[in-house]
Formats: structure tokens, sequence, C-alpha cells
């Protein structure tokens, strides 16, 4: 092998202080607290119910973007709309506007006072503390991770392929479900991951909307205030590991599909 | 067979328009055009991947205009193949029967006979990207053989095979052609490939056909200096009407020719191969002429002769041997002479 020259380790050196801001807080947090403490926290049915919420509502909200943000990510790629810079700058915005914003926009529009609000009451939905609430704000912030993800696996698959496919006798539908979906799937796949990864470090939106039921973030934020550093510590070990596991998966089962280009 | 009847497609900043074509049946049909002249943009206007703005296509007299592609009877082969990375090369040629009345047995049998003639056999279960550029022209072709279509269409089928398969390519469109008695229309750029496979042909030019006929007549007798140049006629000049013949404008060359040109001809053109150099003069030839060799560029097999007499200077392609059996050098002169009846009027 070359061995690296100057501008390479001078490259490396910059970039040095960047990794260890991002390992060194988490190597320290993940190393701190002991053995005895992480298997006390994950006993704790609290704390397991926690996580879980975390993990199911991440997933929940990551599964609605799924099915209604592809066709939306197709249109994106694919079809000449007008308009089109402006909708793409609408999916943006939850990536800049603060997440507590979100929560509260969100409770306003489903408030009683809003028609909205009274329509999902009459009909018996509830946002403030309850699952659907947390998924709703989930879905906010994380479709954009999603809906950009699959967009750019879609502008990947040629379009002769497509226009082929048509030409040999399939529909628009077939042709989507049997040439373009199955190749963009590593696209699709890496935006769940992605938009999952976004609900479940969410923070923000969600203590708004709904303290309880409790999420893992919330958790570690109520233990920390309330017990301080040391109690919040193994809680956040246990999301990490456990989020780090499912994305682990999930990145094997998007690996095993083959990469087509 | 396939009529394209006042075809107009407007899109932002490329126009077709009026479209007007005959396609007979079992003709092998090439439109012609340089890069970015909308051939491809037609063909998939024919094929139904792109909607006419207004106009009519009919295939075997019936109105298919308003028919999406699936519906058309009509398969297409793209220039980079557009196979299925996704797909093995039997799941690819099988692609297609479901959506079309053709039965399991018939697909196989079809199968069988395609792949064997097109030599697909050992490839079958093999994916796309383990292809070369020529098996994956003939995977291509047999998905859409397959499924035995009114008309086949061909974007630019050769450009991107290297040399090798591209000769190979060439005979197997031209037996495929043969055996299976179907009408293609071919996209395609290169005249030398459209001479070896076409019947009959256009000339496309910013969104309009200019010329249209049988090949040889394109090839021989263009209409215009566009078409003239894009055929390989190399030597065209304005000239004045003489009473022996006619001479080159701004030169002292007067040529004897066959036919008296029409009145509203005002270019001659020559074809560089037409023309036939000499190291020594020769009395029973016409239209001969002293000149002295300003330049010489190989073309591989072929030398491109440039000389200069009487104030004219023609391009002339010889065997890339007359360099050492004529001493073919710049400077040196020689003699060339041409033919009455190569020279073309338009």
């Amino acid at each position: 092998m070359k061995r690296p020259d100057i501008s390479t380790w001078l490259l490396a050196l910059l970039s040095l202080p960047l990794i260890l801001l991002l390992t060194l807080p988490l190597v320290q947090m993940t190393f701190q607290p002991s053995i005895h403490m992480l298997v006390e926290t994950i006993c704790d049915r609290e704390v397991l119910a926690a996580i879980s919420r975390s993990i199911a509502t991440a997933l929940s909200a990551s599964f609605i973007a799924f099915v209604f943000g592809t066709p939306l990510a197709y249109i994106l790629a694919r079809k000449k709309i007008c308009g089109k810079k402006i909708i793409e700058g609408i999916i943006d915005l939850p990536i800049m506007i603060p997440h507590p914003v979100v929560g509260i926009a969100i409770l306003s529009l489903a408030g009683r006072n809003h028609p909205l609000g009274q329509i999902l009451s009459n009909i018996g939905i509830r946002i403030m503390g309850t699952w659907t609430g947390i998924i709703t704000v989930l879905v906010f912030v994380g479709l954009p991770f999603y809906i950009n993800t699959v967009k750019a696996g879609f502008e990947n698959v040629p379009q002769s392929l497509e226009k082929a496919s048509r030409s040999l006798g399939a529909g628009a539908l077939t042709t989507f479900l049997r040439i373009t979906f199955p190749l963009s799937l590593r696209h699709i796949i890496l935006g769940f991951i992605m938009c999952t990864a976004r609900a479940i470090s969410e923070f923000g939106a969600v203590v708004i909307v709904a303290y309880h039921p409790m999420t893992a973030t919330v958790m570690i934020y109520e233990r920390f205030t309330a017990y301080g550093l040391k109690y919040s510590q193994p809680i956040a070990v246990w999301l990490i590991i456990v989020s780090f596991a499912l994305f682990v998966a999930l990145r094997l089962f998007s690996k095993n599909l083959h990469n087509y280009r | 067979m396939i009529q394209l009847e006042n075809i107009n497609l407007n899109l932002p900043g490329f126009n077709l328009s009026n479209i007007n074509l005959h396609i007979k049946p079992k003709d092998f049909f090439a439109l012609i055009g340089p890069t970015g002249s909308g051939k491809s943009l037609l063909l998939e206007t024919i094929m139904g991947l792109m909607t006419a703005t207004c106009g009519t296509i009919r295939l075997n007299g019936i109105d298919i205009t308003g028919l999406p592609a699936e519906k058309r009877d009509i398969a297409i082969v793209y220039q980079d193949f557009a196979l299925f990375p996704h797909l093995n090369v039997r799941q690819n040629i099988y692609y297609g029967v479901p959506y079309h009345n053709i039965s399991m047995n018939e697909a196989d049998n079809r199968f069988r006979i395609l792949t064997r003639t097109l030599g697909l056999n050992d490839i079958i279960s093999r994916t796309p990207q383990k292809l070369s550029g020529g098996e994956k022209q003939r995977v291509a072709l047999a998905r859409a053989l397959i499924l035995n279509p009114a008309v086949l269409l061909l974007d630019e089928p050769l450009s991107a095979l290297d040399p090798m398969f591209r000769e190979e390519t060439r005979q197997l469109l031209k037996r495929v052609h043969n055996d299976l008695d179907m009408t293609i229309i071919m996209v395609s750029h290169n005249f030398q490939d459209v001479l070896y496979l076409a019947d009959t042909g256009a000339i496309i030019r910013r969104g309009r056909i200019i010329q249209h006929g049988r090949i040889d007549s394109l090839f021989e007798k263009p209409d215009s200096i566009f078409t003239a140049k894009f055929v390989g006629m190399k030597n065209i000049f304005a000239f004045d009407k003489i009473e022996e013949g006619i001479q080159l404008k701004d030169t002292d060359i007067r040529l004897n020719i066959l036919q008296q040109p029409e009145k509203r001809h005002i270019h001659a053109g020559i074809r560089p191969e037409e023309i036939i150099l000499s190291s020594s003069k020769n009395e029973f030839l016409a239209n001969q002429f002293q000149g002295r060799i300003t330049r010489i560029s190989s073309r591989g097999i072929y030398l491109a002769v440039h000389v200069e007499s009487l104030s004219a200077e023609f391009e002339i392609i010889c065997p890339a041997n007359c360099r050492r059996t004529m001493d073919l050098r710049p400077g040196n002169q020689v003699f060339f002479s041409i033919h009455p009846a190569t020279i073309h009027t338009f």
C-alpha cells in the first residue's frame, strides 16, 4: 500500500478535533456507568417501557413516512409539476424550525379552539399526551430525511428502464412496482433508517406534545433534572445500544440487497 | 403500415414540426440526423412515451395516437439497452410476456428460438452487469422480439458498441430483419450503418424532416447542403451553367455532366470516393485535371488526399497503399478525374 503523503497527514490532523468532539463525549458517557448500574437500569420497568416506546413510535413514524412519503418522493423525482421548488422547500422546513416550535404548532392545530382539533376530538383522536401525538411530531421531524433520501434513490434509476418497461407492456404502476421500487430499495431503507434515527433522538417536539407517556429522551431529561447526571446516563447508554443494534440490523439488511449501479 | 401525419411536439426549447412519414410494412426505415436533431424524440413519440401536441399516428390503418405505450404493439431497444439490472437474462427476456396475449408454451418456444438464434444459451442466468456490450444488445433484442411486435424501434443500436461487436451486431440486425420480416425503425447518426441496414429513411434536422426516400437516393442525391455534408459528400461547390456543362463558381474548373441541371439547382456535389486519382494523365478520362497535393490525412485503410487545382480544392479518398504506389506527398503534382455521371446537382 502506498504510504500517505504529507498532505494526507495534514488533512487528517485538521480532521482530528472534529472526530474527537464527536467521539469523546459519547465514549465517556458510554463507559462511565458501571455494569451494575446498567443492569439495574434495564431492569427498571419504566426505563424499559420508555425505550420500547421510543423505538415503537420512531418505527411507526418511519412506516407512515414510507407509506405516504414514497409517492411524494417519486413525484418530486420524476414529474414536472408547478411549484416543485416550493414543495421541496416546505419538506425541508422541519430541519430548520426549532423543534419545540413544531410541538407547539401541532398542539395549536389539534387544540379544541381549532376546527381541525374539534374534528379530531369528535372522532376520538387526541394528540396531547398520547402515542398519536408523539408519532405525529416524529413524522413531522423525520419526513425531510426520508423524502430527500428516497427522492435521490428514484432519481438514480435511469428513466430509460421505466420507458423500456412501459414499451414491453407494463403499465405505470407495474413499472413502479417491478422496476423503480426494487432498484430504489436501498435508498428507501436508508431513508427509513434516517427517519427512524431522527425520530428516536427527538426531544424538543415530543416534550411539548407528550411529557407522558414518556419516551426515552424525555425520561433522560426527567432523570437528569430530578436526580442528576448519574441517573440519566445509563438510560442514554441503553438507548444508544438499542438504537445501534437496530441500525446495524437495518444496514446489514440493505447491504444484502444488490447494488446495481 | 406506420403513418405519421402532421406530427407536432412542443417542448421547452425544442419542437418537432410537421412530421409526415409513411413507412411501408416490413421496411427497415432509418431516421438519420445529427445529435440533438430530435430523432430519438420522434421515436419516443411513435412509441407513445411522448405525447404529440397534434397530429396522428396510424399503425395498420388504426389511429394509435391516444394509446399508451404498453398498448401499441411496438417495442423499443434503447441505445443503452435498458436491461433491468436486478433481473437475469432469462427474466429480462420474459419481462413483457405477462402483458401480452402469449401463452406460456408459445413464450417458451419463442424463447428457445431466440436464445439459439441470438447465441444467448450460455448466459441466460447471468445478470446484465456481467454481459459484454454485444451480449447486452442481443438480450435487449430478444426481450423485444419475444413479444413479436408489429414494429421494432431501435434507438442508436450500434453507437454504444466497440468496433468488434458493432460489425457483428450490424449483421445480426440485418439477419433479424430478413428472417422475421418485421418493420424496423432505426435511429442513427452514422450513415455507414444506415447504408448497410436500411431500405428507406428520412433525414431530420432541428425537429423537421428535410429529406426522405430510398437510402441510396439520400446518399447519392441529397437535395440540400446539409444533407450532402451529412451523407459524406465533401466536394460541394456553387456553380454557373455553361454551354457544355457547369463551371464551379470562383474557380476555373469546368465540368461536363451527364444530365443538365434543373433551373433551381445551384450546387454541385461530388463524393470524394468517386474522384479517380492518378499519377499520370489519361487521355480517355473525362473531366481530368492536374493539381497539387496540399495535405494528406489517414482514415485507417483509406487516405483523404486534398488536391488544389484551378482555384478549387477537392478531397479525394483512395486506398492507403496509394501513398506508396503513387508516391503521394504534400506538394506533389497529381492528376484526378471526375466522371460526369458522379456529379450531382441540387
